[in-house]
């Protein structure tokens, strides 16, 4: 007779069936993504099961981020590529399947009856070898602008070439560079604004300096100024309502009402005096504007742009360096935003307001035109990630080769130290190097070409010394990776690489699952 | 066992090291290629019959239980109910077509389902998705330039031309026998707008006033302005006033009512008509500042706390003889300020004379039943233009002003991009012919892509025939034929039925909307081929 030790609905899975449901788990996620990989991946719809809206995109956190999961280590693979894509914001796919590629071939050891910890043993020796391969292959260009310009381009490019906006690259990968550069170093991003309008084709998109805000300016203010000084405000413009509940005054005639409702207009004529005695001539509002405050601010002069969001409003406080104010009684302690020209432009079949020449000189707006809106939210995604991986190699300057030719040699290096190891920590080590080389494999199997001919050729050119070989996509061989200008963060590499590694190790640790009891709802 | 949420895992296969399976033995990723495809042929082919000037049109039900009859691509699609991802996708396409050119949104959409279908066929063959993706944009660059090559640049101030454009694109709608009407209204309000320097105009400066009543004969295009309001009669007030002050108040004539919450005490009967007395005083000195500011024309804009007008002004404002609109919406304000040179006044402190509009006439007729306030002869005028669209019911009417929207949007097109291609199928041809042309000097699978995309052009000219009732298959070889023999515009003469110069028929449309087209078709084209996988998110 068995013994109740949980509770009724806990359950626990041991050894032998919890290595292979983390495995299957694991393996099914690096499946899912692995046909995204590379210049020839394909792209996925997701449809929200809620909403029904649909979703088109090739990035793996996206994807990951989207599904359903009822698997522990499935849940560690998505969480290491939302690491990623917060860390660097791109190689989110490869970290995963370099993962499961890993555990693909701890899965085979361990049917060999070689103990996990074994294995765990021979993937640190393996990753540290791989480490210092990488280190060695990266090179920094960053004393040369000229030459770090063009890395940057290559980078962005490789980056793009994967994405939706593969057949502009070139295009794109110039407006990222020169977007990231205008930042001078920064990695903050919010500087980088994207609008997205649908309509147009996707080379209609263009960089502007300066700040794009979505919204129209108020009726009858001047339409176009110069030297704009702009007091940014959430303050509400429609009445002040005393905020106190059930607040009443009872009157005995109609002129007393009428005097209460010339009273309340004379309160808000005097917070606008109070706004036009800072000085300024733009006046932008995260609230309604109602007509009598409009009316009277358009009788000064000022420019007026109401219900500007939350997000509108801080942006423009960090474009222009104003500070968003809400009371205006000391007008000397407000600092006001300030920029060369503010402008309504038309995008699309809209009317929008550009601030250009603001205080802020990094920031830009780049606005993204596309057939329909699956199309531009991937390309907005596509363009996060190169500029995010933009902004690390510009901290981080160093490069290495992408196309699989970082990969390949990684797995090399990882061979060579196998061979000195003693011990069946070497044939773990070995496996280690077998993975490394599936990230070049799911490439070319997903370009439709022969993964195992193009791999071993690969193969041989790096053990030949060849240590810029890589895949070229385009025409099914193999070729320099330097010539082909296919460059990759180094940072991005190295952290795929531990990243990858540290998940393995800890699902393959793994031995046993215990699942408390699910938490009760009560049936409605 | 663990379960996965997610679509099944294609089972933890063997490691596929060895492997060297060829691309179409993944099952999966093609049923789902396929699945889309169906889906986006089956739009396509929803919208294939309205196109050209012999299409049909389509009755749509929508779930309000009204009544839609239209043959713009872009409004059908919008009303249908797409569930499919990759039918939602084609929805958004037109969607794009709509506000990039306005016209040619059915095309967009017949042109994509035609590609996808190319595409089909060359993927049972085992090509590489991506690489169909890739020649299609490359493809597209190529036809694109074909086209610019053949067009013909304008001169935006060439009137006949613009006129041309506007009416084939009016002759493939219902509205077409009222093309000598609409069209002449359509090029004569846009290029009211343009400047010599403009590159883009916006629509939201003309404005089309709907009335039911007359016929779309009697559409015109006013001198002035036409409000969508109607004069408040219901005291007797003026509906003519010459020499008209007009002013556009955004405050309210009835009793006072501040934000706070109050109540008016009365204690005893004598208070009553104090406060009766009172209200009148109130609202009398209004209508008196009004009336002193030599405003004659009120227009009041629509409040929603509290009446915009109420009786007893309204009787007061008939006696001072000021003719008054009401229901005024709060985006029509920018609009009539601009037309008509006034400025709002949100408070009757600041009703003066300086901020009032002046017009020769502001007039309420009424011809075949249909009640319209016409200002004209406004001083001043900024750069707007109204329309007044008359139709025997609503459905004639709703797509009379969709059509005029479609002719607007053409010479808008036009200001944009100044240059016209024939019409007629004659370009999809010409660009056709020349890409299987050039198919020939390339190698490998490019070239095989590039002579399914200048097959699946064909589809334009073949469905205008069909529709058409002309033999289609004919018809296409012979406009072939045509065109190899050297005759750039000859074209589908669907009225006549047979193949001749289409620019002697005058039939032309704006270079942008059929670059636009192919552009953005092949861009959802190739977004929806990379697709192999469908997840369900959450």
């Amino acid at each position: 007779m068995s013994m109740n030790i949980f509770g009724a609905e806990a359950t626990e899975e041991k050894a032998e069936n919890a290595r292979l449901s983390s495995f299957v788990g694991a393996l099914a996620i690096g499946d899912l993504v692995k046909s995204t990989l590379g210049p020839k991946g394909m792209n996925k719809i997701l449809q929200s099961g809620s909403s029904g809206d649909i979703n088109v995109t090739n990035d793996g956190a996206t994807i990951l981020k989207a599904i359903q999961l009822d698997n522990a280590a499935a849940k560690i693979l998505v969480n290491i590529s939302k690491v990623q894509d917060d860390e660097i914001g791109d190689g989110t796919t490869s970290v995963c399947v370099l993962s499961a590629e890993l555990l693909r071939e701890a899965e085979k050891l361990i049917a060999q009856r070689i103990h996990p910890q074994t294995i765990v043993e021979g993937y640190r020796i393996a990753s540290a070898a791989a480490l210092q391969a990488l280190e060695q292959a990266a090179v920094d260009n960053s004393a040369d602008p000229a030459r770090f310009r063009e890395d940057l381009v290559n980078i962005a490019r490789t980056t793009l070439s994967s994405k939706v906006l593969s057949q502009d690259k070139d295009y794109f990968a110039n407006l990222a560079v020169d977007a990231v550069l205008r930042l001078k170093g920064s990695t903050d991003l919010e500087h980088i604004q994207i609008i997205k309008k649908v309509g147009g084709k996707l080379t209609d998109s263009y960089l502007d300096e300066g700040f794009i805000l979505d919204k129209s300016i108020g009726v009858n203010s001047p339409k176009r100024l110069e030297n704009a000084k702009i007091l940014i405000a959430n303050t509400s413009m429609d009445t002040d309502k005393i905020k106190v509940f059930g607040a009443r005054v009872k009157v005995d005639s109609t002129g007393k009402l009428a005097e209460l409702e010339r009273a309340e207009r004379e309160k808000m004529k005097a917070k606008v005096d109070a706004i036009a005695a800072h000085g300024i001539n733009c006046f932008v509002n995260r609230q309604l504007i109602y007509n009598y405050p409009e009316s009277l601010l358009a009788e000064r002069g000022i420019m007026m742009i109401e219900h500007a969001d939350f997000e509108g409003v801080e942006r423009l406080s960090l474009v222009t360096g104003g500070e968003i104010a809400s009371t205006f009684d000391r007008p000397d302690l407000v600092k006001l935003g300030r920029c060369d020209l503010i402008e309504e432009i038309m995008i699309g079949e809209d009317k929008l307001i550009k601030f250009s020449g603001v205080a802020a000189g990094e920031a830009c707006t780049v606005v993204l035109r596309g057939s329909t809106s699956q199309m531009i939210d991937e390309a907005e995604r596509s363009l996060h990630d190169a500029l995010s991986v933009l902004s690390q190699t510009v901290k981080e300057t160093r490069i290495v080769l992408g196309g699989g030719c970082a990969e390949m040699l990684m797995s090399c290096a990882v061979d060579l130290a196998a061979r000195k190891v003693t011990g069946k920590k070497a044939i773990a080590a070995e496996a280690f190097g077998r993975a490394l080389r599936q990230i070049p494999t799911i490439l070319a199997d997903n370009a439709g070409y022969d993964s195992s001919e193009l791999v071993s050729r690969l193969r041989a050119a790096h053990w030949d010394g060849r240590a810029d070989a890589g895949l070229d996509m385009n025409e099914g061989t193999i070729g320099s990776m330097k010539e082909l200008g296919v460059t990759e963060s180094y940072k991005l590499k190295r952290q795929v690489v531990t990243s990858a590694t540290e998940a393995a190790e800890m699902i393959i640790r793994v031995d046993d699952i215990l699942r408390a009891t699910p938490r009760r709802r009560e049936a409605v | 066992m663990a379960s996965i949420a997610a679509p099944t895992p294609s089972a933890a296969a063997p490691s596929r090291t060895g492997s060297n399976k060829a691309f179409n033995d993944k099952g999966k990723p093609m049923e789902v290629r396929l699945s889309n495809m169906v889906a986006a042929k089956a739009i396509s082919d929803a919208v294939r019959t309205s196109l050209g000037p012999r299409g049909m049109d389509k009755m749509i039900q929508t779930p309000k239980g009204e009544l839609i009859i239209t043959n713009d691509g872009a409004t059908i699609l919008k009303s249908i109910q797409a569930l499919h991802p990759a039918a939602k996708m084609l929805v958004d396409l037109s969607a794009a077509q709509d506000v990039e050119a306005g016209d040619g949104t059915t095309s967009v959409v017949v042109l994509a389902g035609s590609l996808l279908g190319a595409a089909e066929k060359m993927l049972e063959k085992g090509m590489h998705p991506t690489i169909i993706a890739e020649s299609f944009l490359k493809a597209s660059q190529k036809a694109v330039e074909y086209l610019t090559e053949v067009s013909m640049p304008i001169d935006i101030r060439d009137n006949t031309a613009l006129l041309r454009a506007a009416t084939t694109s009016l002759n493939s709608k219902i509205v077409s026998q009222y093309s000598s009407t609409l069209a002449p209204i359509a090029v004569n309000a846009v290029t009211r707008l343009v400047t010599p320097t403009s590159s883009n105009v916006d629509l939201r400066d003309i404005r089309i006033v709907k009335k039911v009543g007359g016929t779309i004969e009697d559409t015109e295009l006013v001198e002035g302005v036409v409000l969508n309001q109607n004069v408040v009669v219901s005291h007797g007030g003026p509906t003519r006033i010459e020499k008209a002050k007009i002013g556009l108040i955004q405050f309210q004539l009835s009793a006072p009512k501040p934000d706070m919450d109050n109540t008016v005490i009365i204690n005893d009967y004598r208070q009553m008509d104090k406060v009766l007395k009172e209200g009148r005083q109130y609202l009398l000195n209004i209508c008196k500042k009004i009336k002193s500011a030599k405003c004659n024309v009120l227009l009041i804009q629509k409040s929603i706390l509290r009446d915009a007008v109420d009786d007893t002004s309204l009787t007061f404002l008939k006696k001072l003889g000021i003719l008054v609109v009401k229901d005024v919406e709060r985006d029509e304000i920018e609009f009539l300020c601009k037309s008509l040179g006034c400025k709002p006044v949100a408070d009757v402190e600041a009703f003066t004379e300086d901020k009032l509009g002046y017009a020769d006439l502001v007039e309420e007729t009424s011809s075949a039943g249909a009640k319209v306030v016409r200002i004209t002869g406004v001083k001043n005028p900024g750069r707007t233009v109204s329309v007044l669209a008359t139709g025997s019911n609503n459905l004639v009417l709703e797509e009379c002003e969709r059509s005029l929207h479609d002719a607007l949007c053409v010479v808008r097109c036009l200001v944009k991009k100044r240059a016209l291609i024939a019409g007629g199928g004659a370009p999809e041809i010409h660009v056709s012919r020349l890409l299987s042309q050039y198919a020939q000097s390339l190698k490998g699978m490019e070239a095989y892509c590039f002579q399914a995309y200048a097959d699946a052009l064909e589809v334009i000219p073949t469905t205008l025939a069909e529709n058409a009732g002309l033999n289609p298959i004919a018809i296409v070889t012979e406009l072939r034929n045509k065109h190899a023999l050297g005759e750039r515009y000859a074209g589908i003469n669907v009225r006549k039925g047979l193949i001749s110069n289409i620019l002697e028929e005058d039939v032309v449309q704006p270079l942008l909307v059929s670059t636009s087209a192919v552009e953005l078709s092949t861009e959802t084209v190739c977004l929806i081929l990379k697709i192999d996988d469908y997840v369900q998110a959450r």
